[in-house]
């Protein structure tokens, strides 16, 4: 069996509109490993949404292959589709049903025993507010139902497309929390997310898209990149930049004296020999936002694809 | 099929609050037409026959006086007089099976059933497109071949159930109240009353099917309703305006389902003209005969189109 939960090649999605064809993914490809959290990261309009609407058979793709759990989809869906659990774009449940009437559906219509709904509404704290109408949640209760459905299934796969939405820091947290638990216990978990904080915080992987295309994926730290710059903090600034300097290194402005270089050890050295003890001599890393907006640099923003 | 499935969206039907309201009422408008027959056909009790005496005793008198005026003989009874002017203002006939069927409140009945469960197919259809909950459904079955066929024929039976029980109940509540009248009652009246309810029936749950059918197409519930009320007002006029014969007019294929065959008009040829028409010669009387198969090819066709339509647009197309 592939060690790849998702693996998609050449995924193209194409859009007849009225001012002409719409290219919303561009040759794509997407491997997620088994086990842990996999960040899907890219901007607005960037494909993001449509490539998980095709994996999960509710848009067709225009060209390309796709795999879950090593099973061909949209053809093989049928046999894979009860491991994975899915919430796409905003939650979707009939209104005028109580959210446990919406959660029963969905589970008889797999052969779920009713006792799940229960367990699965606790889990994201629902409990108590189970029996009112959908329509009467607040948009953090409706991703909570959105996420307790997904649980329904006990996945092996779960893909979470913007689950933080509308959620109030404490439930951030917590779900946050969830996710990072369900990653860490053998449940693989592809994030779609805009924020860059919450992947890094969650993610152990990750891909990033830009206008339907990739981009870069891999491991997150590999994507943040070694750090290759130190802040140097001493008392005098100037005049330490000005031996830096002197001695070859390349000195910037960022917050207090930074100097990019791949040897620290050098630095301490020439400020020593000149007479200047540090105080300070802090790597300086990049973050995924950085390297997201290096990445994606000069990619339109529009609506979420 | 999943009888898995079945199950769910009958569970899904019987949760749905504008459903169960269209069920209602398809229970409730056809007893109150029943109710409103059965005192429309009332016998004539003596305290209306003396109140309507009363109240006409002056038309009495001159219908006594100048019987002829009253297409009476002269020297008339008052009595008969009394019996006359009574008739006038008392005229009830008394029910009839047979007449509600052909001209009465029988087509009323498969009218209001077509339309509310019609509406109940499409309502039921149009709730998972405007709630987006379609997208959800599909992630835990997305074999949609499944998911549509469960769907369509959870409607048809709760069509079907309801269109049965509630026209059986109508044409046997006729008949006790005619059994209650000591009104003379043709052998096999009865029968022929449950046949034409249970086609009426029939018609009303392939409605709801095409309801459904036609909702899960558009992906629209106004969409829908738009689309059948044009069709409905345009149709006649469509089948008009193309001269086409009334074979094709769209209520007389409902009337030919219902009433087990009708007969419809066409021009008699020029050869008729001028000489003298037996009653045996339907070429010149104009007269056709449009049989019951011929009205559910017609409605048949239509729901094939519509359901192959809807089943291959949800097979294929992108679900929002």
């Amino acid at each position: 069996m592939s060690e790849l939960v998702i693996e998609a090649s050449g995924l193209r999605k194409e859009y007849r509109t009225r001012r002409g064809l719409r290219v919303a993914v561009d040759d794509l490809d997407l491997a997620v490993p088994r086990g842990g959290v996999h960040g899907f990261l890219g901007p607005n309009g960037s494909g993001k949404t449509t490539t998980i609407r095709m994996l999960l058979g509710l848009s067709r793709a225009t060209a390309g292959r796709m795999r879950l759990f090593g099973e061909e989809v949209p053809r093989r869906l049928p046999h894979v589709v009860d491991r994975v659990g899915a919430v796409v774009e905003s939650p979707k449940f009939s209104p005028n049903f109580s959210g446990h009437q919406n959660l029963t559906l969905l589970a008889r219509s797999i052969g779920v025993p009713s006792e799940r709904v229960a367990a699965a509404v606790d889990t994201v704290g629902l409990t108590g507010r189970d029996r009112d109408r959908y329509k009467s949640y607040s948009l953090g209760m409706k991703q909570r139902l959105a996420i307790a459905a997904t649980l329904l299934k006990e996945p092996d796969l779960l893909i979470l497309d913007e689950p933080t939405n509308g959620l109030d820091p404490a439930g951030i947290r917590e779900i946050r929390d969830t996710i990072r638990g369900l990653g860490e216990s053998g449940v693989t978990v592809l994030l779609s997310s805009h924020i860059l904080a919450e992947v890094q915080q969650v993610c152990t992987s990750a891909t990033i898209i830009g206008q339907g295309r990739l981009l870069a994926s891999g491991k997150v730290e590999d994507l943040v990149g070694a750090s290759t710059a130190y802040r140097v903090g001493v008392p005098n600034a100037e005049a330490a930049a000005r031996v830096l300097t002197a001695a070859g290194f390349t000195v910037r402005d960022g917050d207090g004296l930074v100097v990019d270089t791949d040897r620290p050890a050098a630095v301490t050295e020439t400020l020593g020999a000149a007479g200047i003890w540090l105080d300070e001599l802090t790597p300086v890393r990049r973050d995924l936002e950085a390297a997201f907006l290096e990445l994606t640099a000069g990619t339109e923003l529009g609506g979420d694809r | 099929m999943s009888p898995r499935l079945l199950r769910v969206e009958l569970t899904r039907l019987r949760w749905r609050r504008a459903v169960i309201l269209l069920v209602l009422l398809a229970v409730a408008i056809p007893a109150f037409i029943g109710a409103a027959q059965a005192w429309s056909t009332r016998p004539v009790s003596d305290d209306e026959i003396a109140q309507v005496a009363r109240e006409h005793a002056g038309e009495i008198d001159r219908c006594t006086e100048r019987p002829r005026q009253y297409g009476m003989p002269k020297g008339v009874s008052e009595q008969r007089c009394t019996d006359l002017i009574v008739g006038w203002y008392t005229g009830r006939e008394p029910l009839s099976l047979a007449q509600q069927r052909n001209g009465g409140s029988g087509m009323a009945v498969v009218a209001v059933l077509t339309a509310l469960l019609l509406l109940a197919g499409t309502t039921f259809a149009g709730h998972d497109w405007n709630s987006g909950s379609m997208s959800n459904q599909l992630l835990f079955e997305p074999r949609r071949r499944r998911v549509w066929t469960a769907k369509a024929l959870a409607v048809t039976v709760v069509a079907l159930v309801t269109a049965t029980v509630v026209s059986a109940a109508y044409w046997l509540a006729m008949w006790a109240v005619m059994r209650a009248r000591d009104l003379p009652i043709r052998d096999g009246a009865l029968t022929d009353s449950l046949a034409f309810g249970l086609r009426g029936a029939a018609f009303a749950a392939a409605a709801a099917l095409g309801g459904y059918a036609l909702t899960m197409l558009l992906r629209s519930t106004v969409g829908t309703i738009g689309v059948l009320f044009a069709v409905s007002v345009a149709g006649g006029v469509i089948v008009a305006v193309l001269g086409l014969s009334e074979h094709w007019q769209p209520q007389k294929n409902v009337s030919a389902i219902v009433k087990n065959g009708t007969t419809y008009w066409v021009q008699p040829p020029p050869s008729c003209e001028g000489r003298p028409i037996r009653a045996d010669d339907t070429e010149c009387r104009g007269e056709r005969e449009l049989s019951v198969w011929d009205g559910t090819g017609y409605y048949g066709t239509a729901l094939v189109l519509t359901a192959g339509a809807s089943l291959v647009s949800f097979r294929r197309r992108d679900v929002p």
